[in-house]
C-alpha cells in the first residue's frame, strides 16, 4: 500500500503559493522532506495532516483522502510539530498520557504506553516535573513522545531537530532511525539541514518554493559518478595532460584531477595503474584517491539537478 | 544511541511493543478533554493553592442551603430564609467569580502555548474540542447551579414529619430546580469560555470575564436607581439578572431583590435576550476555532 500520495497539489495563500502543483507517490520507509525554510514543507505536512485544506488537487495517506477521511487519517498518524506546543505547567507522564487518550487510547493503555514511549525517548525521572523547567532537548523528547504514544503508523516529524546542540541531534536523528526501523513505523522528517536528512532517510523527496525537485531512494543521489578524484599536494595540470595522453578522459582543477572510471568493465585497474605510474613520473605526491560521489547539496546548485521533474 | 543513564540499571530492554487494543476514537477524545477539563476546574492532580477557589465557592454557595435546613429543622416554618426561586440570584456573586477563576485554566493555555495543533491532528474535530471543553466548564458549573439547591431540596424533605407527604408536595419543583440550574450553568459556561478564548493570558481572561459581570451589575444598578426609562433596559446589561428573567419567564417565581422586577418588559424578553446572548457566545468560539491557525 502506498505510504502516501499527491496529485497535483497547490495550496495558495494571498499573494504567496506555499505548494504548486506537487505530485508524488511515496512507499514506507524513512522518508526526508529537504528544502530551504519556506519550500512548502510544513505546508504539505499539515495538509497531509488535514490540519490545512488544499487549494486544488487531492492527498491520500495510507490510501485515505485527506479531504473526506480526515479523522480517519488522524487516528493513524502521529504529529510533532516544528513549533514549542507544550504547556508548561504539566508534567511530561500527564501531558503525553493525556494526548494519547486523545488520540483513542483508553485510560489504562494510555498510561502504559506513556511509560514506554517516555523511556524510548530517553525521560526519565523529569517526568514528573513541570515541562516548563525542561531544556530543549527534553522538550523535543517529549514532543516527539506525544507523536508516538498511540502507536501510528505514520509520523510526521517536522524539523525536529531544531535547537538542539550536536549532541541532542545525534540522539535525535539516532532515535528517528530507529522507529523507521526497528519499530517499524514509517517517518516523514522535514528538514532544512540535507546532512542530517542523509543520515536517516532511506528515500528523499526534494522541493523547492512548493515544486518538487525530485524524488528518489537516497543511494542514487549520493551514489558513484563513476569518477575517480584524484588529490596532489601540488597543482595537477601535469597530471592531467599525462593521463589524457593515454587516452584517458581527465580534467584538472587546481591540485585535483577528475578521471573517468570508464564502464566498470574492469579497464579501471589500468587507470588506476597509469595515475600510480604517471604520479611517480612526475614526482607527485597523492593526498587522496577515491570514487568520486554526487553531493545532495548538488541538488540545490543552480543547475545541479540532474533533471527538474515537472 | 550512546550510553543512556538506564543502561546501568535497566534489567530487560524489551524494545517497542506495538499496540493493538481498542481505539476509542472521536469518543473517546471528548471523553478524554472533559474529565481532564474537570480537574483542571477543580484543581485536583495539582496543588493545594489551585484547589482554594473552587472549592470553596462550591462549599460557600452551599452554607445557605445548610443553614436553610438547619432552621428549619430547629425552628419549623416559621423562617424561610432561601426558597429554590431566590437561591440562584442570592449566591449569584459567586457565579462571575468561579467562572474568573477557573475557566482560563481550561482554555488559555492551549491557545497560547500552541498546543491546539497536537489535539487537531488527532481524531477530533474543532468544535469537538469546543463542545467538551464547554461540557467540563457546564458540568462544572452545576455544582454551583444545582448542587445547593437539590441539598435545599432533600433536606427540606428529610426534615419534614411526615416524609412521602413531603415528597409528594416537593417533587413538582424539581423541574424548575433542574431546569434553572443547567440553564444557568450552560449560558455562563458558553459566555465565560468565550470571553477566554479571545484572551492571549491567563490573568486577562480572568479580568475579562469579572469586567462583563461587574460592570454589567454596576451599570444596570445604576440605570435602575435613577428610576429613568432606562430602567427598563438596566437588567439587560446584567447576564446574571437576564438569565433570572429567563427563569421565571420559564419555570416562575419573582425575585424581589432581583432587577428584572423593575423592568417594565414582558419575560419573554429576558428568554430572547438569553437567547441572544447564548447565540453569540458559541458564534464567537466557533470562529476563533475555526480559525485559529495551527
Amino acid at each position: 500500500m502506498a505510504l502516501l500520495s499527491t496529485r497535483a497539489l497547490t495550496k495558495r495563500y494571498p499573494g504567496v503559493t506555499a505548494l504548486d502543483g506537487l505530485s508524488l507517490e511515496l512507499d514506507p520507509g524513512v522518508i526526508g522532506l529537504v528544502g530551504a525554510n519556506g519550500a512548502g514543507k510544513s505546508t504539505l505536512i499539515k495538509i497531509l495532516l488535514g490540519l490545512l485544506d488544499a487549494t486544488e488537487g487531492e492527498a491520500r495517506v495510507l490510501d485515505l483522502d485527506t479531504a473526506t477521511d480526515g479523522a480517519a487519517i488522524r487516528a493513524l498518524v502521529g504529529y510533532m510539530p516544528e513549533h514549542d506546543c507544550l504547556p508548561p505547567d504539566v508534567s511530561a507522564t500527564e501531558f503525553v498520557a493525556h494526548m494519547g487518550r486523545v488520540s483513542g487510547l483508553p485510560s489504562g493503555a494510555a498510561r502504559e504506553r506513556t511509560a514506554d514511549v517516555l523511556r524510548h525517548v530517553g525521560l526519565y525521572e523529569e517526568r514528573y516535573r513541570p515541562i516548563g523547567g525542561y531544556s530543549t532537548g527534553m522538550k523535543q523528547r517529549v514532543k516527539l513522545a506525544q507523536a508516538l504514544v498511540h502507536d501510528p503508523r505514520v509520523l510526521f516529524l517536522d524539523e525536529p531537530t531544531n535547537g538542539l546542540d550536536p549532541a541532542g541531534r545525534d540522539e535525535m536523528l539516532a532515535l528517528i532511525e530507529r522507529i523507521g526501523r526497528e519499530f517499524g513505523i514509517a517517518v516523514i522528517v522535514a528538514s532544512h539541514l540535507l546532512g542530517e536528512i542523509e543520515r536517516v532517510a532511506t528515500w528523499l523527496v526534494a522541493i523547492d518554493a512548493g515544486r518538487l525537485l525530485r524524488t528518489a531512494p537516497l543511494s542514487s543521489f549520493t551514489e558513484r559518478t563513476g569518477q575517480l578524484l584524484i588529490e596532489t599536494d601540488e597543482p595537477a595540470d601535469g597530471l592531467a595532460a599525462r593521463l589524457v595522453g593515454r587516452g584517458i578522459d581527465a580534467r584538472a582543477d587546481g591540485r585535483t584531477v577528475v578521471a573517468d572510471l570508464g564502464t566498470g568493465d574492469g579497464s579501471e585497474f589500468g587507470i588506476y595503474d597509469a595515475v600510480r605510474d604517471e604520479a611517480v613520473a612526475l614526482g607527485l605526491a597523492l593526498v587522496r584517491l577515491e570514487h568520486r560521489r554526487h553531493q545532495l547539496e548538488d541538488l540545490f546548485r543552480v543547475g545541479g539537478a540532474d533533471e527538474r521533474v515537472a | 544511541m550512546s550510553a543512556s543513564p538506564e543502561t546501568v540499571g535497566t534489567i530487560y530492554d524489551i524494545g517497542y511493543r506495538h499496540y493493538d487494543g481498542p481505539r476509542l476514537g472521536r469518543r473517546g477524545a471528548m471523553s478524554a478533554i472533559v474529565g481532564a477539563g474537570l480537574r483542571a476546574l477543580f484543581g485536583l492532580g495539582r496543588s493545594g493553592r489551585s484547589k482554594i477557589l473552587p472549592w470553596g465557592t462550591l462549599i460557600l454557595a452551599s452554607v445557605p442551603a445548610g443553614v436553610a435546613v438547619a432552621i428549619r429543622v430547629l425552628v419549623g416554618d416559621l423562617v424561610d430564609l432561601y426558597s429554590y426561586e431566590n437561591y440562584l440570584w442570592g449566591i449569584g456573586a459567586l457565579l462571575p467569580i468561579f467562572v474568573a477563576a477557573q475557566t482560563p485554566e481550561l482554555v488559555v493555555n492551549d491557545m497560547r502555548h500552541r498546543v491546539l495543533p497536537l489535539y487537531f491532528s488527532r481524531p477530533l474535530g474543532r468544535l469537538d474540542y469546543v463542545a467538551a471543553k464547554l461540557a467540563a466548564l457546564s458540568v462544572a458549573l452545576l455544582g454551583l447551579t444545582l448542587l445547593p439547591v437539590l441539598l435545599l431540596f432533600v433536606g427540606r424533605v428529610l426534615a419534614a414529619e411526615d416524609l412521602v407527604a413531603a415528597l409528594g408536595e416537593a417533587i413538582g419543583a424539581l423541574p424548575a430546580i433542574v431546569g434553572s440550574g443547567v440553564l444557568h450553568a450552560v449560558v455562563l459556561a458558553s459566555l465565560g469560555l468565550a470571553i477566554c478564548s479571545l484572551a492571549g493570558r491567563r490573568a486577562y481572561a480572568a479580568g475579562a470575564v469579572l469586567a462583563v459581570f461587574l460592570i454589567g451589575g454596576v451599570m444596570s444598578g445604576t440605570f435602575e436607581s435613577q428610576g429613568s426609562d432606562l430602567a427598563s433596559f438596566a437588567p439587560f446589561l446584567n447576564p446574571l439578572a437576564i438569565l433570572d428573567g429567563t427563569r421565571q419567564w420559564l419555570f416562575g417565581g419573582s425575585v424581589a431583590e432581583s432587577p428584572v422586577a423593575g423592568a417594565d418588559v414582558p419575560l419573554a424578553t429576558f428568554g430572547l435576550a438569553t437567547f441572544v446572548l447564548l447565540g453569540i457566545s458559541l458564534a464567537i468560539l466557533a470562529i476563533r476555532y475555526k480559525r485559529v491557525s495551527t
